[in-house]
C-alpha cells in the first residue's frame, strides 16, 4: 500500500498511541521542561503529590496534587538560585525528598544534594545540603533514595581528581539517618578515572565520548546488597555493597563500542534474575541511533548475557519527527506507597518515540503492550514532544513528562 | 474504563490491548456497505479502519473525504478507509505497521467488508494463523447481513450463504420492510434453525443499535460473567427435539468435571483431521486440570486460536461448555469422541 502524504489529521509528529488513553495534561504554569527526577508521595493528609525535578533552570522542583489524576492541580513550584544549576533527579521517602544538584562548570555552587521536609507539599522546608562541589566537581547528577537510610549518589567531590574532565562523577553512598547531618560512608569509581589509579584511564568512546561516570545507582530494600549501576561509556556494573565502605564488583557489561555507549539505567528484575538496561539517546535526528533498552539475563551475576531488546517502531520514521529518538528512563520499580512494581511489564521514556510499555514475560521476546506518543506542545524547541521520564502508580496509571515544555501527561493503560 | 477501575495488574492482559476486528458478511444486495455507512457515522466510530474491496464500493460522500491516495482514504470524522490489495493478511499487517509508524490514525476498531459471496471462515482464519496479527488484533464479531427479499432462495439455492448464517455471531435482517411479516417470522424462524446462537436484530433503513454489534468477543482475560455469556451465545439447551436445518448442526457439549488439556486437544486433533471442514465454528471454555481459570478455545474449521487461560473462572458454573456449529456432525459422535478419548486417557493415567 503505497500511500502518500499523511492518512492523519494533524500530520507528522501528531499523538499516537495504543493501549494508552491521556486522562489529563499540565502544562506546569509554562515550565513544562521536566527532567529526570520523578516520584511520587501519599502525603500524611491522603493527597497524592508528584514531585519532578526540573530538567534546567529556572525551575528546581514541582509538585502537583494528583488525588484526582483527571484533575491535576499545581501545589508547589519553586526557584534555582541561578542559571547554572540544574536540579534534574529527585527521589522520596516519606516526607523527606532528595533533589539533587549538577553545576555546568567544575568549582561552581550550589553543587551536591539538598534533604527537604515535605510533610507540608506547599511548604517544602530546607533540613540540609550536602556539599559536593570542588575543584573538579560539578556536584551531583542523580539521586537514589529509597530506603530513608542510605543516599545513593552521582557525584564529584572535593577530593576526587578524574584523570578525564568528563570522568568527574562517582558512586558515593550518603548516610542520611540523620538528615541534618549526611555523611558519606563509601564510594566506588571506575578503575583508571581518578587521578593516582592504579589503573589505566579506560579508553574513549571513538565516536561519541559520553564520559566515565554513573548515571542511575539503583538500591533496592529486597536486595540491600547490590547495587545496580548505569556507568554511561563505562557499561553496566553490579557492584556487592553488603559492606557499604567497600562496594565490590561483582558483574560487568560492556557492549560499546560497537554500540554508541551512555548507559542509563540498570533495572534488576530481582525475583527473576534479568536486568532491564536502557541507554540514553543524547543527539538529535538520529545521530546516535541505535540507542536501546536491553533485556539481560544476569542470573550468573559475573556473566551477563544480552538476550532482547525492547522493540521499537522504525528509526527511519521518527527521526523524522525532530529532536532524539530512543531510549532514556526507565519506570524504576521503587519502593513506596504509590509505586507500580512488575517483574513483566516495563514502561520506558523515547523522547519522540513517546512512553512505551513492554510485555518481558517471555525476556527472549519482549512485546510491545502499549506506548503515547503527545502531538508537539506549544513552542516545541525540536518540533516534537521529548518524553523524558515515566512514573507508573500503584493503580498502573502512567505520568509522563516532557524535556522541553510539554509538560505532564497522565494516562490510562488498558493493557 | 473508569480511572477506579484501571488495571493494577503486575501482568500484562493478553487479551485487552488488542484491536478488535469486525466482519461484516452477507450475500451481494444485502446492505452491507449501507450499513457500514451508517455505523462510520457513529460519534463512537470516529477511529475505525474500514478495508474494503473497492473505494467505490463503500460509496461514502465524496464530502466525507478529507485525504484520498490510491489506497486508502481518510474520512473526516477520523475514519480511514483502506481497499484490501493482494491478501487481506497482507493489508492487515500494513495498517497495522503504518499505525506504529505514525503514518495512519490510530485506528480502535478493523471493520472487514467481506465480498457477497465470501466464504467468512478464511478471513476468521486470516486473523489465527499469522503471528504478527495474533499480536495484534482479535476477532470482536462476524456480522452476516441477511437480505428479507432474497434471502429465503438464496439459503435454499446457494451453500454460501448458509455458511455466513452459521458463522455468524449477529445476524442482521435487512430490507425486511419490503416483505410481509409472515415471511420475516419465517425467516427469523430459519435463521434460527440454522445458528439458534446468533441473535437476530431487524434493521430500520439500514440502521442497527451499534451495541449489537460491538464487544461481543472476549476482550479481557479478566473477563466478567456477563461478557462470557455474550461471546458464547444465549444459554440454552443444546436443541434436543429442536428443529434444526439439515445442514447445519448446532450444539453444545458440557463436561462437568476437569479434564486434561491433552484430552482435549487430542480430541480437537481427531476431530479436525477427520472432520476439518465440517467444524464450522468451535468457541468455548475448558476446565482444565490443575489450571486455575478457564481455557478460551475457538477455532474455524481446521484451524484454532492458540489456547488462552482466563484469570479466573467468571461466575459459579465451572464446567467445560464448548459451542459446536457443525456441517453434518451431530452431537453425539462428538460427545462419544470425547467421552471415548477421555477414558483412554483415564485409562492410560490410571
Amino acid at each position: 500500500m503505497a500511500v502518500e502524504g499523511s492518512l492523519r489529521p494533524g500530520g507528522q509528529a501528531s499523538q499516537l498511541s495504543l493501549n494508552m488513553k491521556l486522562i489529563a495534561h499540565h502544562e506546569l504554569a509554562g515550565f513544562g521542561g521536566i527532567g529526570e527526577g520523578i516520584n511520587m508521595q501519599k502525603a500524611r493528609d491522603g493527597r497524592r503529590i508528584l514531585w519532578m525535578a526540573h530538567e534546567s533552570a529556572p525551575k528546581n522542583f514541582t509538585a502537583v496534587d494528583v488525588t484526582d489524576p483527571r484533575n491535576p492541580k499545581l501545589v508547589v513550584q519553586t526557584d534555582l538560585p541561578h542559571a547554572d544549576v540544574r536540579s534534574n533527579s529527585l527521589d522520596v521517602v516519606g516526607d523527606i525528598m532528595a533533589v539533587a544538584y549538577q553545576t555546568k562548570k567544575w568549582g561552581l555552587k550550589p553543587a551536591g544534594m539538598d534533604l527537604f521536609d515535605i510533610s507540608k507539599p506547599e511548604q517544602p522546608k530546607l533540613i540540609s545540603h550536602f556539599d559536593t562541589s570542588g575543584p573538579c566537581s560539578r556536584g551531583a547528577h542523580c539521586v537514589f533514595f529509597v530506603d530513608g537510610e542510605y543516599v545513593h549518589l552521582t557525584s564529584g567531590s572535593p577530593d576526587f581528581e578524574p584523570t578525564h574532565e568528563k570522568d568527574d562523577q562517582f558512586y558515593r553512598i550518603i548516610d542520611v539517618r540523620n538528615p541534618s547531618q549526611p555523611a558519606e560512608v563509601g564510594r566506588w569509581w571506575y578503575p583508571g578515572t581518578r587521578k593516582g589509579d592504579s589503573a589505566p584511564p579506560p579508553p574513549r568512546h571513538p565516536k561519541f565520548d559520553g564520559g566515565y561516570r554513573p548515571h542511575n545507582t539503583n538500591v533496592y530494600p529486597q536486595k540491600p546488597d547490590r547495587a545496580y549501576i548505569g556507568y554511561i561509556d563505562g557499561g553496566a556494573w553490579i557492584l556487592d555493597i553488603s559492606d557499604k565502605t567497600k562496594p565490590k564488583p561483582v558483574g560487568h557489561l560492556q557492549y560499546s563500542p560497537p554500540y554508541n555507549g551512555f548507559t542509563h539505567t540498570v533495572l534488576p528484575l530481582i525475583e527473576r534474575g534479568y536486568l532491564i538496561i536502557s541507554d540514553e539517546c543524547v543527539r538529535d535526528n538520529g545521530e546516535d541511533w541505535p540507542k536501546l533498552t536491553w533485556v539481560v539475563d544476569a542470573r550468573v551475576e559475573s556473566n551477563l548475557v544480552p538476550v532482547a531488546t525492547l522493540p521499537l517502531p522504525p528509526a527511519e520514521s521518527f527521526i523524522k519527527r525532530g529532536g532524539r529518538f530512543g531510549s532514556h528512563n526507565l519506570h524504576e520499580n521503587l519502593p513506596g506507597p504509590c509505586s507500580f512494581r512488575s517483574e513483566t511489564l516495563i514502561f520506558g521514556t523515547f523522547f519522540n518515540g513517546g512512553v512505551r510499555a513492554y510485555d518481558v514475560s517471555n525476556p527472549l521476546q519482549p512485546k510491545e503492550a502499549g506506548y503515547f506518543v503527545p502531538g508537539t506542545p506549544k513552542l516545541a524547541p525540536k518540533g516534537s514532544s521529548q518524553i523524558n521520564d515515566v512514573w507508573v502508580d500503584e493503580n498502573r496509571l502512567v505520568y509522563a513528562v516532557d524535556r522541553f515544555g510539554g509538560g505532564l501527561y497522565t494516562l490510562e493503560t488498558t493493557f | 474504563m473508569t480511572v477506579a477501575e484501571t488495571s493494577s495488574a503486575t501482568t500484562r492482559d493478553a487479551l485487552a490491548g488488542l484491536i478488535p476486528v469486525s466482519i461484516i458478511t452477507g450475500f451481494l444486495g444485502s446492505g452491507k456497505t449501507t450499513l457500514i455507512n451508517h455505523l462510520l457515522k457513529r460519534p463512537e466510530m470516529n477511529r475505525v479502519a474500514v478495508i474494503v474491496n473497492e473505494l467505490g464500493e463503500i460509496g461514502v460522500d465524496n464530502e466525507l473525504v478529507q485525504v484520498s491516495s490510491e489506497q486508502m482514504m481518510l474520512l473526516n470524522n477520523g475514519c480511514l478507509c483502506c481497499v484490501l490489495r493482494g491478501d487481506l493478511q497482507e493489508t492487515l499487517r500494513e495498517l497495522f505497521i503504518k499505525r506504529r509508524n505514525g503514518e495512519v490514525i490510530d485506528f480502535d476498531r478493523v471493520v472487514i467488508e467481506t465480498t457477497g459471496l465470501a466464504d467468512p471462515a478464511p478471513v476468521m482464519q486470516t486473523l489465527i494463523t499469522d503471528t504478527l496479527l495474533l499480536e495484534q488484533y482479535r476477532l470482536d464479531c462476524v456480522v452476516t447481513l441477511v437480505d428479507a427479499v432474497n434471502a429465503p432462495g438464496q439459503l435454499n439455492q446457494f451453500s454460501e450463504p448458509v455458511k455466513q448464517v452459521a458463522l455468524a455471531d449477529r445476524l442482521v435482517v435487512t430490507k425486511s420492510d419490503l416483505v410481509a411479516e409472515k415471511q420475516l417470522t419465517a425467516l427469523t424462524g430459519r435463521l434460527n434453525e440454522i445458528n439458534p446462537k446468533a441473535p437476530v436484530r431487524v434493521a430500520i433503513n439500514g440502521e442497527i443499535d451499534l451495541p449489537f454489534l460491538v464487544d461481543v468477543g472476549l476482550r479481557s482475560s479478566r473477563a466478567r460473567l456477563e461478557e462470557v455469556e455474550r461471546w458464547l451465545g444465549a444459554d440454552e439447551d443444546d436443541g434436543h427435539g429442536h428443529r434444526h436445518d439439515e445442514n447445519v448442526q448446532n450444539f453444545v457439549l458440557r463436561f462437568e468435571k476437569p479434564m486434561p488439556w491433552a484430552t482435549f486437544t487430542q480430541c480437537l486433533e481427531v476431530l479436525t483431521a477427520l472432520r476439518g471442514p465440517d467444524l464450522l465454528r468451535v468457541k468455548g471454555l475448558v476446565n482444565v486440570e490443575g489450571k486455575a481459570g478457564p481455557m478460551v478455545v475457538q477455532g474455524v474449521q481446521h484451524l484454532f486460536h492458540p489456547p488462552l487461560e482466563l484469570a479466573a473462572w467468571p461466575g459459579a458454573d465451572r464446567s467445560t461448555r464448548l459451542v459446536f456449529i457443525t456441517h453434518g456432525i451431530p452431537r453425539q459422535t462428538v460427545a462419544d469422541l470425547f467421552s471415548a478419548i477421555g477414558a483412554v486417557t483415564a485409562n492410560r493415567r490410571a
